[in-house]
């Protein structure tokens, strides 16, 4: 689903990401896990083409997409994503939010996309919220209208960046759960996260950055368990 | 103090028409200086290193310079291309001097925007032109309000210089009527006194635009708070 290899990305002449090679299968559901400045969120922005890798190959769906040369625009529909601070529209309802891209993208009518909009929103257990805006709506509901914007694109790939991290507390859960349910619905997801218990109960494997490099690549279980890198041991001292 | 009154009176009419033409200029300049002025912004905010180039000359040009000569410059500019009635041509040159700093206001408006708006319209697959127009415009108008009161304001009053352009606005109007009556002191004061009234209710309104947003606002979050209740 997603093939990456070789990628290199520089800001200046900050040398953030050095030669990442990484595979996501259909259905998987991967997290990124490292210090901060080591690189992941980087990486995740690299996998939808907000960040422009200066070196190395992207593979999505297949296909190898090349900047500059394939519509960016085409490939964002298929991959979704989610942000540490939500981003939702400030002067759209939470449906206008959801909708939006549906309708000016996939050129669906205003009707089917706030029928799909109506569903997501039960998903995500905000039915009741549909004409409430950004500004009425708690943290974590503000991310889960968030979730189901993405979703409503019915995107192949979910990308989350941190999503829980500006969270209070109490709300964290809430937003775990939506995220629970969809990797058990089957879908492909790639999750940078501070949270090591969703981690260690959701996904398939972990991965560990380290100063723009992968040094642990393996499943939640034995990357929490016996990490073999001293980098993790380090690094998992300090966050569990 | 009676002629003031006196002139007020007798003067009436002819200021009164002269008072819908300053309005008449205002309103076309300001509307073909927000569109101006928006072309600019996008110009200025360009990737393109030439056309921010054409922006920055423009307005370090505009900015720099007294009005009355750009009026002048561009009256006689823009007749010598094409035969233009004077209203026209004093228009045209308003917007032009108000675009550079509707320019700004507007550049300044979108920058504001968080970046992370139009990050999240993009990874929805939206292209940068319609997250301008759907996501990052929207929010910016609302934060150009004040400050584009303030420009319309400047540029009610700017529109006093067309009259040397030979157009019958409320200063033109002034000018003739205290040739014909000798009493430049009071004409002139009864003048100041449209203006003043003109832009006080101009001010009020911006005020009224500014508040219902405010309200908009503040309305949803009470709306929320009682719900939560």
């Amino acid at each position: 689903m997603i093939h990456v290899r070789g990628l290199h990305k520089h800001f200046g002449a900050l040398h953030v990401l050095k030669g990442i090679d990484l595979d996501v299968e259909q259905s998987e559901v991967v997290v990124l896990i490292g210090p901060s400045g080591s690189g992941k969120s980087t990486l995740l922005r690299c996998l939808n083409f907000l960040e422009i890798a200066q070196e190395g190959t992207i593979e999505l769906l297949g296909k190898s997409v090349v900047p500059g040369k394939d519509d960016l625009d085409d490939v964002r529909e298929h991959v979704g994503m989610v942000f540490q601070h939500f981003n939702l529209f400030p002067h759209m309802s939470a449906i206008e939010n959801i909708t939006m891209a549906p309708i000016n993208v996939k050129k669906l009518s205003k009707e089917e996309a706030r029928a799909t909009a109506r569903d997501l929103l039960q998903r995500v257990g905000l039915a009741d919220k549909e004409d409430s805006y950004p500004s009425q709506l708690s943290g974590g509901q503000k991310q889960r209208v968030a979730i189901a914007r993405a979703l409503a694109m019915s995107p192949d790939v979910m990308l989350f960046d941190e999503v829980t991290s500006a969270l209070d507390p109490e709300l964290v859960g809430e937003v775990l759960q939506v995220m629970k349910d969809l990797a058990k619905s089957g879908m492909t997801m790639v999750v940078v996260t501070h949270e090591m218990g969703f981690a260690r109960e959701v996904a398939d494997r972990a991965i560990m950055l380290d100063d723009g490099q992968i040094i642990e690549d393996t499943t939640p279980e034995l990357l929490f368990t016996a990490p073999t890198h001293e980098r993790t041991q380090r690094f998992l001292s300090q966050v569990l | 103090m009676i002629d003031f009154w006196e002139i007020l009176q007798e003067h009436f009419v002819p200021f009164l028409n002269a008072t819908g033409m300053t309005l008449k200029l205002t309103s076309v300049s300001l509307v073909l200086a927000m569109v101006l002025g928006l072309l600019v912004a996008f110009l200025k905010l360009s990737d393109n290193r030439a056309l921010n180039w054409v922006a920055h000359v423009y307005i370090a040009v505009i900015r720099g310079t007294p009005l009355i000569v750009q009026l002048m410059f561009l009256y006689f500019g823009i007749t010598s291309i094409v035969v233009l009635p004077s209203f026209w041509a004093g228009s045209l040159a308003l917007a032009i001097h108000s675009g550079a700093y509707v320019a700004e206001i507007f550049r300044g408006a979108i920058q504001s925007i968080d970046k992370g708006q139009m990050e999240a319209s993009r990874s929805l697959g939206v292209s940068h032109w319609k997250s301008m127009r759907l996501v990052i415009l929207p929010q910016a108008f609302r934060r150009a309000v004040p400050p584009l009161g303030n420009q319309f304001i400047i540029g009610l009053k700017d529109s006093s210089l067309v009259a040397y352009l030979g157009v019958a606005e409320l200063y033109g109007a002034a000018l003739s009527a205290q040739a014909e009556n000798f009493q430049p002191f009071e004409t002139y004061m009864v003048a100041g006194l449209y203006y003043l009234v003109l832009v006080l209710i101009f001010t009020l309104l911006v005020q009224r635009l500014e508040s219902r947003m405010d309200k908009a606002n503040s309305g949803r979050q009470r709306d929320t708070r009682t719900r939560i209740a």
